[in-house]
Formats: C-alpha cells, sequence, structure tokens
C-alpha cells in the first residue's frame, strides 16, 4: 500500500477524506493488503486500549461502497456545481472506528523497533530506597464518583496549563488540555 | 580535576552533539514556523484530534485550534490574547479550560540542560505526514522519569510526532500529525473565530510578565524531595495559589497543596496514559490538606514527590483556624 493510501486512511479518520480518494482506495488491487492494514491498526488499537479489537475479520469496504454509493445519488448534481463542500463529506460511522489507526500505527512502528540502544543505557542505578521500592496503590479511574472525577480533572487541567507551556512543546501542550477536559468519561 | 572532567565527558558531548542541536531548533521552529494541519493526540484511553493553523507575524505569534471530536471548540490565539470557544458539554466548566498561562516560550527560553538527564540520540530518519523528519530518542538516565521519542521535521525542525513512554518499553502518550502542510503564508482569515458559542477571553501579559516564580505559589510548604533536574517552572497562578511547576526542560509536573475539602479523595495513583495523578492526605496541625502531584513522570516519582510535602506552621495553623 503506498502513501497515498495510507494517507487516505488517515484522511478517513479526520473526517474529511475526499470521495475519489477513497474510492480508489476501494478499488486498490490489493483489497487484502488494505484490509490487514485496517485491521492491524485495530488490533494495535485494541491493544493500547485493552480491548476486544472490533475489527476482527470485519471487511468494511462494503459498507463504505454503500455509503459511498448513496451518498453519490444523493448528492450527485450538487458535487458538479460545487466541488468543495461535496469533497469534505461527512463520515461520522467510520471515522469513530477509523479514529484510532494512526495512532496505532505509530504504536507499531516506533517505540520498540528501532533498534537495541534504546533500552541499555536506562538501567536505573540509583539506589532504591525502601519507599520506592512498595509497589504504588493503583486508583482505577473508572472507579472514582462524579464529584471525585471533576475534583481530579480540575488538577489536570492546571497541569495541563502548566505543561502547554511546559515542556516548550506547543501543540502537545493544547492537547493534553483538551485531552484533561474533554468528555471521555 | 576540571581538565580530566572535561576529557571524560567531551566522548559522549560529540555524540550527542547532532541530537542537542536538533533539540534546540525545536523550541524556536515550534514559534516560529507557519503551518496548519490536524494532530492525534492519545493518552490512556482518550484520543482526540485538532485542527491547527500556526504563523508568526508581525512578531507575534497567531495560532487557531479547532476540536475534531466531541463538539464544537475552537481556540483563538493572537500573541498574549486567547479566546477560547468549547462545547459546554461534559463536566468541566469553560472558565476551567482556557490556557492562562504563558506559552512555550517562557520555557523554550530556560536553558535546562536536558542531557544531562536523558541521553539524546539521533537514531533515524522517517516521513509523516508528508514530511522527511529526524528522530530523536531522549531516553531517561534514570528511572525518575520517562523516555522520549521525537519526530523533527528536516527543514524547520518542527516537532511532528512524539511518543512517551517507559524506557524501551510501552508507550504511554502519543503526539502526531496527520496531515501538515509547512507553507510561508496562511490569510488572516484562517485566525478569525468561527464557532458560535460563549467566548471567553483571557490576556496572558499578566501571568507571563508576573512576579519571579519562586514566590508564586510555594506559600507555606515546599518539597522535601524532588528528582534531580527539575526546576521550578513559570507556572501560571492557580485558582487557590497553591500550585507549583516544575521542569526538567522535558518532562513537568506540578504539585498542589489545598485543605481537605468536602469531596474526599482516594489515596494512591491513577494513570492516565504518561500522566500520573498521585494524592494523599497530610495532617499539619488541626488542619488536613490534600497533596496531589500531576505530571508526565512514573507513579513512583509521583508517589516521592508527595510524600516529601511539609507543611509549614503558618500554613497548618492558619488552616485549623479557618
Amino acid at each position: 500500500m503506498d502513501d497515498r493510501l495510507r494517507e487516505t486512511l488517515s484522511a478517513m479518520m479526520d473526517d474529511e477524506a475526499d470521495e475519489l480518494a477513497v474510492r480508489r482506495l476501494l478499488s486498490h488491487g490489493g483489497q487484502d493488503e488494505v484490509r490487514e492494514q485496517w485491521q492491524r491498526w485495530q488490533q494495535v488499537r485494541g491493544l493500547m486500549h485493552s480491548s476486544h479489537s472490533p475489527a476482527d475479520g470485519v471487511d468494511v469496504s462494503v459498507a463504505v461502497r454503500e455509503v459511498l454509493d448513496g451518498r453519490a445519488r444523493q448528492t450527485g448534481d450538487h458535487m458538479v456545481t460545487d466541488p468543495k463542500p461535496a469533497a469534505r463529506w461527512q463520515w461520522p460511522a467510520v471515522a469513530m472506528v477509523t479514529m484510532a489507526l494512526l495512532i496505532g500505527f505509530g504504536a507499531g512502528a516506533g517505540w520498540e523497533s528501532v533498534d537495541g540502544t534504546v533500552g541499555a543505557p536506562v538501567a536505573a542505578t540509583q539506589p532504591v530506597d525502601q519507599t520506592t521500592a512498595q509497589p504504588v496503590n493503583e486508583i482505577a479511574l473508572q472507579g472514582l464518583d462524579e464529584q471525585q472525577w471533576e475534583h481530579m480533572s480540575r488538577y489536570l487541567l492546571e497541569h495541563a496549563q502548566h505543561n502547554s507551556v511546559g515542556a516548550g512543546r506547543g501543540s502537545v501542550g493544547y492537547a493534553r488540555l483538551v485531552s484533561a477536559s474533554g468528555s471521555g468519561y | 580535576m576540571i581538565v580530566f572532567i572535561l576529557l571524560v565527558v567531551r566522548p559522549v558531548a560529540a555524540e550527542d552533539a547532532e541530537a542537542t542541536r536538533w533539540l534546540e531548533r525545536m523550541g524556536p521552529a515550534l514559534n516560529m514556523t507557519t503551518y496548519r494541519g490536524v494532530f492525534v493526540y492519545a493518552r490512556g484511553d482518550r484520543v482526540h484530534s485538532m485542527r491547527i493553523a500556526h504563523r508568526f507575524h508581525n512578531g507575534m505569534v497567531e495560532e487557531r485550534l479547532v476540536l475534531q471530536d466531541g463538539g464544537d471548540g475552537e481556540i483563538v490565539r493572537k500573541g498574549m490574547n486567547v479566546v477560547c470557544v468549547l462545547p459546554e458539554r461534559g463536566r468541566i466548566r469553560l472558565d476551567q479550560v482556557i490556557p492562562s498561562g504563558p506559552f512555550a516560550e517562557a520555557f523554550a527560553n530556560e536553558l535546562v540542560p536536558v542531557s544531562r538527564w536523558y541521553q539524546a540520540e539521533l537514531v533515524g530518519e522517517d516521513r509523516i505526514a508528508g514530511y522527511d523528519v529526524v528522530i530523536i530518542a531522549l531516553t531517561a538516565k534514570d528511572s525518575h522519569r520517562y523516555s522520549h521519542r521525537l519526530w523533527l521535521e528536516q527543514n524547520s525542525g518542527l516537532l511532528v510526532k512524539s511518543h512517551v513512554g517507559e524506557p524501551g518499553g510501552k508507550v504511554l502518550e502519543h503526539f502526531q500529525f496527520t496531515s501538515l502542510e509547512i507553507t510561508d503564508h496562511i490569510p488572516d482569515g484562517e485566525f478569525e473565530i468561527q464557532t458560535e458559542g460563549r467566548e471567553i477571553t483571557r490576556n496572558l501579559e499578566d501571568v507571563a510578565s508576573g512576579e519571579p516564580v519562586e514566590r508564586s505559589s510555594m506559600d507555606g510548604w515546599n518539597l522535601g524531595w524532588h528528582p534531580e533536574g527539575f526546576v521550578p517552572a513559570a507556572a501560571p497562578r492557580s485558582g487557590r495559589g497553591q500550585a507549583v511547576a516544575f521542569s526538567d526542560g522535558v518532562a513537568a509536573f506540578s504539585v498542589f497543596v489545598e485543605p481537605q475539602g468536602k469531596v474526599r479523595m482516594p489515596i494512591g495513583a491513577s494513570r492516565i496514559g504518561a500522566t500520573t495523578v498521585y494524592m494523599r492526605e497530610l495532617k499539619a496541625g488541626s488542619g488536613s490538606f490534600l497533596v496531589t502531584v500531576v505530571g508526565e513522570i512514573p507513579p513512583k516519582t509521583a508517589r516521592q514527590v508527595a510524600e516529601s510535602v511539609q507543611i509549614g506552621d503558618a500554613l497548618a495553623q492558619h488552616s485549623g483556624g479557618s
């Protein structure tokens, strides 16, 4: 699968894959390859989120084609006269599934695979005192009640603000901020 | 003796030199580069994507960020002026979400010797969002911090992807541009608020050019321990004036010390991706305090920091009396 097709998959995630590109992806000779890539990313995502991957063995291309065709029938005339809005069609259902594909891709391609030097120099040579030797009591966020979560997320937010700033990372800081404020729970 | 140290240090420094040069470019690149794109951010089970347009115009950073999921919302910043329109849904009040502190510049200027706490290495090249990038690995030299991996665009030095994780292990936080265009010019129109909703405006100037950092907040309490290399960082004032932020130039954590409120919090560490929240209760005098450490640091580090907090007599008495 070439970069352009890969980019289409990623654009699908952003709700802005243009229709032609998606059609190209669907008519790509190696449908197995596309499907495998999709499932691989989905599995990585599943691992990240320690949940079962809903994409196991699912071929989304049929559903996608149906959406495309339905859409094309409805908006066919419109597309000719005004190509710009048509190019940014919404695709919420698939976007939800595709949401974390790239993340998954990152997980597969990055951290562990580069070379053997990563782990070596990290050895914690510092004397470990007794307090650090004890396991840290972990609190599951899911176990917090609403008030507790609200309380905690205030700290997350404030820290994200320090941090947006903090590590001098620009966008990462914003992302942490939004993530902390999010409606994910 | 000094000569000896220099001799010992030099070979390592030479190896790191190229990676360090890239790191030095990263800070300015974040502000001075003109670009637009969409990035994705994931930690724990949360994934967010945002569209960003950014330019350096008339000596001023301008940027607009638009949420791509979970409702309409955007943040527009012109220099030190920030306007937010964020979705009302969710449990967080709007005004809590506004960035109320100085942005990247405040830190980029600080010369934190990153290479003392991280081994910086140029580990390869790749292609992200259509751009050629170099990959810099920042491997933590001790167990008090996480390791980082940064993907920087080759011409500008712009950060286009990053991972935070355990050394040689699991990635806990992902950031990545999925589409990106680095350009010379972005028209004014792309920096205008377009979402309808309640707008909140804030000026960062007062906060940014405020008092010296040391005086900002550690009133009445102090830290007995923090990991080497973390220094008090320019932090915006928290609502109650009891927070302080520390940074080692790469990672940061914040410490909050507040009188116990009505909400009883569980004691221990919660993790959201690379972010740890550690809470503990601390009795001082007749009062009881909630100590919270939040940061992109391992749970054990967060606990050690939290357990080192000491409340001064004045704060203890004040709290007891109130």
